[in-house]
């Protein structure tokens, strides 16, 4: 009896408390008090399975930003300075449009930037059209994404399909380079968004070059085993093998085709995963010899570039990417865009976005020499660099190796990579 | 042919371990009738211990058992004795007895969101010195840490089955598991029977967390991936039965390696449901269980 | 003068004014964010209404049901997107559907008894679920696999169901969750109701009653599923977007039963009390919290369905409802009082 009465009491108190916290949410507003502000909505996966690079992404924003409004803000704005709000998609497409609404309609932002994964980023962008705000994309590679006709996304990283056009481009110039033919392909990708648009890339243009796709395996990123997967890579023994996956799947499948000494003339990857920190820490050796494709690379030839990784390096404790790098840069295009506008007007902004020609500044340590905008809201100069994984020194490290131009010096790549 | 015979031999290995992770689960489902959500969570929580243990202190995975385990066994004791006991307790009057099955749902989220708080996102990998060491069987490759994987588990079902038959303890909770109200009247405390049967179970998911660590990786969420599985095992098995773990788990890992040959990976995850489900419908009690009246 | 009160009246009145109270909500509560979280609130509350005709009055625990969420998301976006067929029509198309697998699933799985149900709606859930991970294109038609189906932006067209303010989709869900609930109450006054009732509590007894318990509760199941399936398609206009993942996935099955379960399955109010008290938990929680503490607010839901199933097994709808009674019985003597006060006066 005594204990129906308590329990009796203690949810008549919950349920007041509930109610009287829903009220004061409900009739309570943001009120932003203070300076002139320019509120940013970075929508990033800081937890789930891209939570490695979501947290990177988080890292070199903050770092730009602090170097931005360290520099005096945005002066046509009297010296705003940038405030960032952060909120963890955790790559979940639904998470995503509910921030997107929610940073738009209540925390009042001008700008939202996101989202890493290309699933999120394409549904949430629809979002910043429907509100008119601009929503700048610094690396979701999904084609459509720029693809739909809207005016309010800018997406700064390449196309997804000029990263499988330029992979197979560096393919065809490694057989020219190296007298070595290569008739059959093995691609092996995460099934998700990122994984599928690749390989509908990849098979389009081994139609076209004549390449013969011996093996097309989509597996879980979350497999509890690839062994299967390896072992069908062994059995198709294709001359190169093209890879797309994320940071864990990565490192489980390069250790077990070890495991399994799977041999090809060349191994190329897709970045991601690939070109997580945590591969080279978690492989070493194992991952001796892989191409990889990715937007930036540490050795790449431009001023600024060493100081600007070493500084990040210090303050983080690993190197830059190519994805931090494009979120770094569209923290600048961002602000060169407020400085243009002088307005905080979301049409205005718009049209300053794109109306976009920074060929100057810190944000130019990327490896092309200027961001445009092309009237899709695409970056139309965004480039890519394929590398090698090499044991250096006792050291992996990551070699830029093609476009011949950004070749580092005295490197010549290994193709075919030796046998295992 | 013979990457068929290299698929199957990599299928027993790794099947073998899901059998190991379902060890736990078939003696709780079978013994205390509980069908534990939560068990994917107490693997996990397993793994991270090893990874810790691990990562600290260098230690051999398998010598790390001398810890994990009895920790997990406690671990296991009281999440049984503060947790769903009062739920046994205070479920005599309601309609079909499936609240315990929501408390262990409550406790997977609340142990991986912890975790997830504790430990962060991330992947974690720990290189041990089995990591990635591989020997010859004739032609065939055979990955070092998922064979002494294989003998874990035999050792482990071994123990276990021994335990059952031919200590008291042992026959005391094979006597609970048929009637609980018999074997009170023999003088044998219920609770205290399922908080061991519980506590053993989650030692074994101990056991296979220990396993696991050298060639796979951890991460908050990685006991719903082995969940699932684990309770397609235990049906497929058979309740109660451990060598029906055992062999029901080498069977959906050949199924897994040998079918992924002949299609994507991804479709295999679809069979290993059609098959499940086909069990549910033809024979629910298993290969080798007891008829039960579900 | 007299105010002549009954317990029945008072519920009716009282009713009535909630009734009116939130439909006039949208007047003084502008922020789209705050619409938004009254529409999801409204959404689960329709949802687990739709699920308590099975697992609340059938007495079986189906651990599966979004899978018929994403058949009526799948069905009418599909029409719509290869055919312009309106969503509305392509709705019902949807429900449909999802009341005849719901029927094909529901015959040889009834048989089971509690967990082996629960087990198989499961698999067969996560079943579907892999499937349309899998499939790419079924015929003509574009499912996507694991990218999901994306509505192209037409602004505010009633047709396309589409529209830019929040406002009209409050008020379409509030009309659906208010429908559903009147079916519930409908069916828990007919006979139906006192058979699945019966059927779930003492399938034998009824049985030796002369009761097809196995029908109705396939009739209880193709209701739920096809209403269910709606709530499918509002979701996808509402979005915009699904994937499936997220519409077809356990964790949407789970919310969906644990909100019910808290509640109170098998009573009206319990489904919605669940929503009222757990919806704005997650919300909350996951906005204030996940900056800082990801994933605490499931630790927060996790918590509530431990301490609720120990304390309270048949949902927080039995504490609720006597706080309830109090407060009215409070409510009748205070207006019994002044009646007779004036009655002293006069």
């Amino acid at each position: 009896m005594g204990k129906r009465k308590i329990w009796q009491d203690v949810s008549i108190s919950i349920f007041a408390f509930l109610l009287v916290c829903s009220l004061v949410f409900f009739t309570g507003t943001l009120a932003q008090a203070g300076p002139k502000v320019v509120k940013i909505g970075n929508i990033i996966p800081l937890s789930g399975p891209s939570a490695s690079v979501g947290v990177q992404g988080k890292n070199v924003r903050e770092m730009a930003v602090e170097e931005i409004n360290n520099a005096g803000g945005i002066k046509s704005l009297g010296g705003a300075k940038l405030k960032m709000i952060y909120v963890d998609s955790k790559s979940d497409p639904t998470v995503g449009v509910t921030a997107a609404e929610r940073l738009i309609n209540t925390n009042k932002v001008h700008i939202l930037t996101g989202c890493w994964n290309s699933a999120v980023t394409y549904p949430t962008t629809q979002v910043a059209e429907r509100y008119g705000i601009p929503f700048i994309v610094p690396v979701s590679v999904r084609d459509t994404i720029t693809e739909r006709g809207f005016k309010y996304t800018f997406r700064v990283a390449a196309k997804d399909s000029w990263w499988t056009r330029d992979q197979i481009l560096f393919l065809r110039d490694m057989e020219k380079e190296f007298n070595v033919k290569v008739k059959t392909l093995a691609l092996v990708y995460e099934n998700g968004d990122w994984g599928t648009g690749f390989a509908a890339g990849w098979k389009k243009l081994a139609k076209k070059y004549g390449y013969q796709v011996v093996l097309d395996e989509p597996y879980p990123s979350t497999a509890s085993d690839l062994a299967p997967v390896v072992m069908k890579m062994k059995k198709a023994n294709a001359d190169v093998i093209m890879l797309v996956s994320n940071a864990a799947d990565a490192i489980l499948l390069t250790n077990t085709m070890v495991e399994f000494k799977v041999n090809a003339k060349a191994i190329i990857a897709s970045g991601g995963g690939h070109a997580d920190p945590k591969f080279l820490e978690n492989c070493k050796k194992n991952a001796d010899y892989i191409f990889d494709e990715v937007e930036w690379e540490t050795d790449v030839g431009k001023p600024g570039a060493k100081e600007t990784n070493e500084k990040f390096n210090k303050r983080y404790g690993y190197n830059l990417t190519g994805e931090s790098v494009d979120a770094y840069a569209s923290m600048y295009v961002i602000a060169d865009a407020l400085e243009r506008a002088g307005s905080l007007d979301p049409k205005k902004l718009r049209d300053a976005f794109a109306a976009t020609k920074l060929d100057s500044g810190p944000a130019m340590i990327i490896s092309y020499d200027s961001i445009e905008f092309d009237k899709d809201g695409q970056n139309k100069n965004a480039g890519i660099v394929i590398v090698q994984i090499r044991e250096l020194n006792g050291k992996m490290d990551r070699i830029s190796v093609w476009p011949k131009g950004a070749r580092r010096a005295g490197y010549t790549p290994v193709f075919p990579m030796p046998a295992r | 042919m013979d990457l068929i015979l290299q698929a199957t031999v990599n299928g027993i290995l790794m099947g073998s371990i899901y059998g190991l992770t379902a060890l736990g689960l078939t003696l709780i489902f079978g013994v205390i009738k509980v069908i534990n959500f939560a068990h994917g969570s107490l693997l996990m929580v397993g793994m991270y211990t090893a990874y810790w243990l691990i990562l600290l202190t260098g230690i051999n995975p398998y010598l790390a058992l001398i810890i994990v385990v009895p920790l997990l066994f406690f671990f296991g004791y009281y999440m049984q004795e503060i947790v769903i006991k009062p739920v046994f307790k205070a479920e005599r009057d309601v309609r079909e007895p499936i609240t315990v099955i929501i408390v262990t749902t409550g406790v997977w989220y609340v142990l991986d969101n912890l975790s997830l708080i504790l430990f962060g996102a991330e992947y974690r990998v720990v290189k041990t010195g089995l990591s990635g060491k591989t020997f010859l069987l004739g032609e065939l490759i055979v990955s070092a840490p998922k064979f002494y994987g294989f003998v874990a588990t035999i050792v482990t079902a071994v123990l276990l089955y021994l335990f059952l038959k031919k200590t008291r303890m042992g026959k005391a909770i094979i006597a609970t598991s048929f009637d609980r109200d018999a074997a009170s009247l023999m003088g044998i405390n219920q609770y205290r029977i399922y908080n061991i049967a519980f506590g053993i179970g989650t030692a074994t998911a101990g056991v296979a967390g220990c396993v696991l660590i050298p060639f796979y990786y951890v991460f908050p969420t990685v006991g719903v991936i082995f969940d699932i599985r684990c309770f397609i095992i235990v049906v497929l098995g058979g309740l109660g039965s451990i060598h029906g773990a055992v062999l029901g788990g080498i069977i959906i890992g050949v199924i897994e390696s040998v079918f992924a040959q002949f299609m994507a990976s991804t479709w295999t995850e679809g069979i290993i449901y059609a098959i499940f489900i086909l069990i549910l419908f033809i024979k629910p009690s298993g290969l080798f269980g007891a008829r039960q009246d579900w | 003068m007299k105010i002549g009160l009954n317990r029945k009246t008072t519920n009716y009145l009282l009713l009535f004014l909630a009734i009116i109270f939130v439909f006039i909500i949208p007047l003084f509560l502008k922020s789209p964010t705050y619409l938004q979280i009254m529409i999801l609130l409204f959404f689960y509350a329709y949802l687990t209404t739709s699920w308590n005709l099975v697992g609340g009055f059938a007495g079986v625990l189906p651990l599966g049901h979004s899978a018929f969420v994403g058949i009526g998301a799948y069905t009418s976006t599909i029409l719509y997107l290869h055919y312009g067929l309106s969503p509305w029509i392509g709705m019902f198309a949807g429900g449909l559907l999802a009341a005849l697998v719901g029927v094909i699933i529901g015959k040889p799985t009834f048989q089971m008894r509690g967990a082996y149900f629960a087990l198989t709606t499961i698999a067969i859930g996560e079943g579907i679920r892999v499937m349309v991970e899998n499939i790419n294109k079924i015929g003509p038609f574009t499912v996507n696999g694991p990218r999901g189906l994306l509505i192209p932006l037409k602004g505010t067209s009633f047709v396309n169901f589409q529209f830019l303010s929040k406002i009209p989709y409050y008020y379409i869900i509030l009309t659906m969750l208010i429908i559903v609930l009147g079916i519930t109450y409908i069916i828990s006054r007919r006979r139906i109701g006192y058979y699945l009732a019966g059927g779930g509590e003492e399938p034998e007894a009824a049985q030796a009653l002369g009761v097809n318990v196995a029908k109705y509760k396939l009739i209880a199941m193709a209701i739920s599923c096809f209403l269910t399936a709606m709530a499918g398609t509002f979701y996808a206009q509402l979005m915009l977007y699904f994937y499936p993942k997220g519409i077809l996935g356990l964790d949407l099955s789970f919310e969906i039963a644990f909100i019910a379960l808290i509640g109170g399955r098998g009573t009206i109010a319990g489904p919605i009390l669940g929503a009222l008290v757990l919806r704005p938990v997650n919300e909350f929680s996951r906005i204030y919290l996940s900056g800082f503490l990801p994933g605490l607010h499931l630790v927060i839901f996790g918590l509530i369905l431990i301490i609720v199933m120990i304390y309270q097994p048949r949902g927080i709808q039995e504490p609720l409802s006597k706080v309830y009674n109090l407060f009215v019985d409070k409510l009748e003597a205070c207006l019994i009082s002044r009646g007779r006060k004036k009655d002293e006066i006069s």
